[in-house]
């Protein structure tokens, strides 16, 4: 019997269980029903201004905080400059005035 | 619906691609898992098509599912839907209890139209036979004599589908086929196997 059973199972595998048209439409519809839809890029939020961002737009933007910074750094160099230096870049003399002449004897000693 | 853009791809590629809204992957793994699993499902169900079916469109759906948590080289799809289709095989056969032995009118028709019409009708009433025997065993074993004798797979892939050892699926399969020799072996003159007796 075990020829025959091996002989039987062979045959038994070879008889094809086919799927119907209908079958196989349903299985179909359920996947493309629940297939998860390709993703579009979405647009990522702008980013939040930093500190610096905000700060300068406090003061009226980057081109009124550039002036600004200018003119600060103008000033700073006006002011170590020396007077000789100064008359070289502005093309002037300078005048010196003694507005305290009988106060010498404050800075010499003995 | 015969045509499959993904001849060459992988079920477990076809499983990202589907996830990742290929259509073409949806249509793919219909026509490839959609086939095995229904003939996997009929036998282990005996031959009743209506539940066949309904647990192949169960275990497709789940398949669908799963697909966006799908984790390639884990598991293989058809092991994975062999998997769902025994367990839903399971829970229908218990929940109507152990089915009606099914009946010669039911057998599913023979492919081959040369053969007389005699021998067609034996062939259906030995497969009918066989659909029977395989019912009355345990099911663990009939799960193993199917996948390994009728899904023709490997004892390896048996024992992934099973989740049990590879020594397991042997002893199960070895224990069914000596059930099922003995369940057909009082059938043998109904079987048409007479000519066995004759010439032992």
């Amino acid at each position: 019997m075990q020829d025959d059973l091996d002989d039987l199972l062979a045959r038994a595998a070879q008889r094809p269980v086919l799927p119907s048209e209908a079958l196989m439409n349903r299985v179909l519809a359920d996947a493309l029903a629940r297939q998860p839809q390709a993703s579009a890029p979405v647009p990522r939020p702008a980013p939040r201004p930093g500190v610096l961002a905000r700060l300068s737009a406090l003061f009226g933007g980057p081109p009124v905080l550039a002036g600004l910074g200018t003119a600060a750094v103008f000033g700073l160099a006006l002011g170590y400059l020396s007077p000789t230096t100064l008359n070289y870049l502005t093309g002037t003399s300078t005048e010196t005035a003694e507005f305290f002449p009988q106060a010498d004897f404050l800075t010499t000693e003995g | 619906m015969a045509f499959d853009a993904h001849g060459d791809t992988s079920d477990e590629v076809l499983m990202v691609l589907y996830a990742n809204g290929d259509r073409h992957a949806a249509l793919a793994l219909t026509q490839r898992v959609t086939p095995r699993v229904l003939a996997y499902a009929a036998r282990l169900l005996g031959g009743d098509r209506a539940e066949a079916e309904d647990v192949a469109q169960e275990t497709m759906l789940r398949l669908w599912r799963v697909a966006p948590q799908w984790r390639q080289g884990e598991t293989r799809v058809t092991t994975w839907a062999y998997r769902v289709a025994t367990n839903l095989c399971i829970d229908r056969q218990r929940s109507r209890g152990r089915r009606r032995q099914m009946a010669l009118d039911d057998a599913p028709e023979v492919a081959d139209g040369a053969v007389g019409a005699e021998a067609r009708l034996q062939e259906a009433g030995r497969m009918a036979a066989l659909e029977a025997a395989l019912a009355d065993l345990p099911d663990r074993q009939r799960q193993a004599v199917v996948l390994r004798h009728l899904e023709g797979m490997t004892n390896p892939e048996i024992a992934a589908i099973m989740e049990i050892g590879v020594e397991a699926v042997e002893s199960l399969t070895a224990r069914g086929k000596r059930a099922l020799a003995g369940l057909l072996s009082g059938r043998k003159d109904e079987l048409g196997y007479e000519d066995d007796r004759d010439a032992g």
